[in-house]
């Protein structure tokens, strides 16, 4: 059972690169969001007018898992349908979560590695320091946000059974990342509903354990991590649910798509 | 004959962008996030005039957006839709048909700039400033051609590659980080904005934002403006070298299925 779930992550991971090679692939997970990382971390430069770029590498570094999280995710339902296995998987009687999940592991384990450069090139390029920042709490919480971003990226992929626009769907909440979790501008800049959806967003409180930690206050770190992995378990429970909720709807209506 | 070929080729390719999803969201959704994303940013900056790096900035970055994901890629939307060989080999002539298209996306993702001043006005109440207009009209004017060219060139090499989807996804950050779309080259270091100053658009935006503030030095104007031209015909001979090239490995070939 365990051995079918990483066989089957490993095969969702070779059809997805299986087009590229290594440089190639090297350049869209890990080249080119590191790029976007210093785009946005230069414009912090001019914008904040200042020279300590610390809480923009860390929110760019935690933002680079959107690509992986978001879009390799949240296109899960969109490839299944054009590769035609969507129906295999929904009449199939095994479980559904788990071939759902078995997709997300390879980009978890990619959006993790781009983090972790996203943070060493921050420390190079703008001089980040990590000098007496306690190593496994950064781990954990890169760990538990990245688990956070999954499940909400197995929750908009779920948008892929009631919408054939997911392109549109999935950009328009890779930049809801970028504004309501803290990565680019504090959540105090935003009115009061903006900061109540923030709290509702996945990296919101695993950037803010963050940044406490590198300004040294290890106070609300724990709290703000398990804050976080709530969230990771909400969305995982809703992304059940509205599977459950379209295997029925499937069943009933004889039709694999909802739209 | 060659102006019918490219008046029907633009007002076809402006249809059929529309009804794509992930053009609807570079043209319609991209400029409003970004000028929320850069007015958050550029808030707390003691920035006055928010028109040259929010309002410029976010419609500059759709702009760019849209020529990515449409004049980039159109090639391979042609291959995937079996007709690339057919309009290749078309008597109204392959040259026109592409800049037909790039015409047609160019002039309909101007929309951008307009939306993100409507989006800053409306959402954050931002005073349209615009010191020079008729220099601002012709840097824009520049900025088209510029654009113009540029998506000929990279469309140019792109029909000869399958990974357009890669490569397109691979150019809209760097371009926008080097030409200083939203924050001025100077930030760069000084072997990286050597590469800026080799690319037309940075002089493009460097005028813009001039004339939004106000052209004092007319001389620096039209000196930039002479570099701009010099550098958009230079990319031009490049364009229509390549495009002989492409045309001649092609009829060898017999194919346009490479990579």
């Amino acid at each position: 059972m365990i051995g079918r779930f990483f066989e089957q992550a490993y095969l969702y991971h070779k059809g997805r690169s299986a087009a590229f090679n290594t440089e190639e692939f090297v350049l869209m997970q890990i080249g080119y969001p590191l790029i976007t990382l210093i785009f946005y971390c230069l414009i912090a430069s001019y914008s904040f007018r200042t020279t300590d770029l610390t809480r923009w590498v860390i929110g760019n570094a935690f933002l680079l898992c959107t690509n992986a999280c978001v879009f390799d995710m949240g296109r899960i339902f969109v490839a299944e349908r054009y590769t035609g296995r969507l129906r295999s998987i929904i009449a199939a009687p095994g479980s559904k979560i788990a071939v759902i999940l078995a997709s997300g592991v390879f980009p978890m384990l990619f959006a993790v590695c781009a983090s972790v450069s996203g943070l060493v090139v921050g420390t190079v390029i703008f001089g980040v320091s990590f000098k007496g920042i306690s190593l496994l709490r950064t781990a954990v919480a890169i760990l538990v946000a990245m688990t956070s971003a999954s499940a909400f990226g197995l929750f908009v992929s779920s948008f892929g059974l009631v919408s054939d626009s997911m392109h549109l769907i999935l950009n328009i909440v890779s930049y809801l990342f970028m504004i309501f979790t803290g990565a680019e501008f504090p959540v105090s800049q935003l009115p009061f509903f903006g900061r109540v959806i923030a709290q509702f967003m996945p990296l919101t409180k695993a950037l803010y354990a963050m940044n406490m930690l590198f300004e040294g206050n290890t106070k609300y770190f724990w709290p703000c991590i398990l804050a976080e992995m709530g969230t990771a378990v909400v969305y995982a429970l809703l992304s059940v649910a509205v599977f459950y909720f379209a295997e029925k709807a499937a069943e009933r209506n004889g039709r694999f798509d909802m739209f | 004959m060659k102006l019918r070929v490219l008046t029907s080729t633009m007002r076809v390719q402006m249809k059929q962008s529309f009804a794509r999803p992930m053009y609807r969201f570079c043209l319609l959704a991209n400029p409003i996030l970004n000028t929320i994303v850069l007015y958050g940013m550029y808030r707390a900056s003691g920035e006055s005039n928010f028109m040259t790096y929010v309002i410029l900035g976010a419609g500059l970055m759709g702009l760019w957006g849209c020529i990515c994901f449409s004049s980039a890629g159109d090639i391979n939307r042609e291959r995937y839709s079996g007709t690339l060989a057919l309009i290749f080999a078309t008597p109204a002539g392959f040259q026109s048909i592409v800049l037909g298209k790039i015409l047609g996306n160019t002039v309909l993702s101007l929309l951008t700039l307009v939306i993100s001043l409507t989006a800053g006005v409306l959402l954050f109440g931002i005073t349209p400033v615009l010191e020079d207009p008729v220099y601002f009209l012709i840097a824009l004017a520049a900025l088209i051609l510029s654009f113009v060219v540029i998506s000929s060139v990279i469309a140019c090499i792109l029909t000869l590659s399958r990974k357009t989807e890669l490569y397109m996804n691979c150019i809209e950050i760097p371009l926008e980080l080097l030409c200083g779309f939203v924050f001025p080259v100077s930030l760069l270091p000084s072997g990286v904005r050597a590469v800026s100053y080799a690319l037309s658009p940075t002089y493009a935006v460097e005028l813009l934002r001039m004339s939004i503030l106000g052209v004092t030095d007319r001389t620096l104007f039209f000196e930039k403006l002479a570099i701009l031209m010099g550098l958009t015909v230079l990319y031009a001979l490049f364009s229509i070298l390549l495009y002989r090239r492409i045309d001649c490995r092609v009829r060898i070939a017999a194919t346009l299925e490479v990579a």
